[in-house]
């Protein structure tokens, strides 16, 4: 099966990648959407002064 | 002269530092005139398979954002190493691990647990996590790896110079863009855009040798917009961080965050603060130290905001 890697996806703030695959008629079969990154603010911001986590969180994005 | 080849690329990172690039205006225009971007995810469509295609070497100089946090960032770190002349480490997270370096504090299960089980917006009942490969009808699609530790992008490859800051001024970025274009870099290994002095040397608050006899928390106090944070019990990182940004944290109203990284001599951003604002402390007795030191909010993440996985420790390690 004929495979299109797009990797990576640019002009957006984020890393991604999609992955693309052609049946043999050269139609799409299927395509996969895949964000490759994690950094985990979800568990380190726990425990902290609630006046920190604004100053932390926008390090999420700084787009 | 042949123009020079830039390329900029994101780790474990925000987006911020582009940003700052980008905040140079119409500056960017002269960035333009004297160089070529090769390859910058946030603003071209160059893909990795066009930076593996070219030579070693090929890239005048790469400015590399963010943590190494997993497998991609760290094969970027490689390949890009291999194919510029100059790669510097451009803002906190490149240089000492930044904010994701914060992750450094947990393994990657308590991570993964939080993220992908526990939190409120999750509905994850089969426990599903991120696997690097995984095998589709189609055939097999991979994510990097995701690293148990956080490091710094010297901790991974050789760096020929350093830009902190969370992110870097505009002024400070075009002090290192002209100090490039016009070839009057540094030796090697040097801290670059950046004082050589303390945020304390350039801040503009009154300073009068004051002791601290407790420690407030700007959500529940108000300091004084003249006067030094620290001799009014509030928390600083300005007598163990390297000045250059102008102390635009300080200007705003609150303390030096310590984002430019331990000045020259420094080893340990951290331990510095923890003996540099400690010796200040004004107490009759242990008791009474204690009970001061038990003020001070969130030390761990308050003293290394920016700096775990260059600290000396570089993790939790129980």
């Amino acid at each position: 099966m004929k495979r299109i890697s797009i990797d990576p996806i640019t002009r957006l703030e984020g890393h991604g990648k999609i992955e693309i695959f052609l049946a043999d008629d050269g139609s799409v079969a299927n395509c996969y959407f895949q964000v490759p990154e994690l950094r985990g603010f979800e568990k380190f911001v726990e425990g902290m002064p609630i006046e920190e986590v604004p100053r932390v969180v926008s390090r999420i994005c700084g787009v | 002269m042949a123009k020079l080849k830039l390329a900029s690329y994101w780790a474990a990172a925000c987006g911020g530092c582009d940003v700052a690039i980008l905040d140079l205006h119409e500056k960017i225009l002269d960035i333009a005139a004297a160089m070529d971007i090769v390859f910058w995810p946030i603003a071209t469509d160059f893909k990795y398979s066009d930076v593996e295609a070219m030579p070693d070497g090929n890239i005048d100089v790469t400015l590399f954002h963010g943590a190494v946090r997993n497998s991609e960032n760290e094969h970027l770190a490689h390949l890009l190493r291999a194919k510029s002349k100059v790669l510097v480490a451009f803002g906190s997270c490149a240089h000492m691990g930044g904010i994701p370096g914060l992750a450094n504090l947990f393994t990657r299960e308590e991570i993964f647990r939080r993220v992908y089980q526990e939190s409120q917006s999750t509905v994850n009942p089969e426990k599903v996590e991120p696997q690097p490969k995984l095998t589709v009808p189609e055939g097999e699609i991979t994510i990097p790896e995701f690293y148990d530790t956080v490091k710094t992008l010297g901790q991974i490859t050789d760096v020929d110079y350093y830009v902190p800051g969370c992110p870097p001024t505009p002024k400070q970025i075009w002090i290192v863009v002209q100090a490039i274009v016009s070839g009057q870099l540094p030796p090697k290994g040097a801290v670059v855009g950046a004082s050589e002095k303390t945020q304390c040397d350039e801040c503009t608050r009154k300073k009068q040798e004051k002791k601290i006899t407790r420690f407030k928390r700007i959500a529940t106090a108000q300091p004084d917009p003249d006067n030094c944070f620290l001799e009014q019990g509030f928390l600083c990182m300005g007598p163990v961080t390297r000045g250059g940004c102008d102390t635009r944290c300080q200007l705003s109203g609150v303390g030096c965050r310590g984002c430019y990284g331990p000045p020259p001599g420094v080893l340990d951003q951290g331990a510095k603060a923890l003996s540099a604002i400690t010796s200040v402390i004004e107490a009759k007795d242990e008791a009474e130290i204690q009970k001061i030191i038990d003020e001070i909010p969130d030390p761990l993440r308050s003293f290394n905001r920016f700096g775990i996985p260059s600290s000396l420790i570089t993790r939790k390690v129980l």
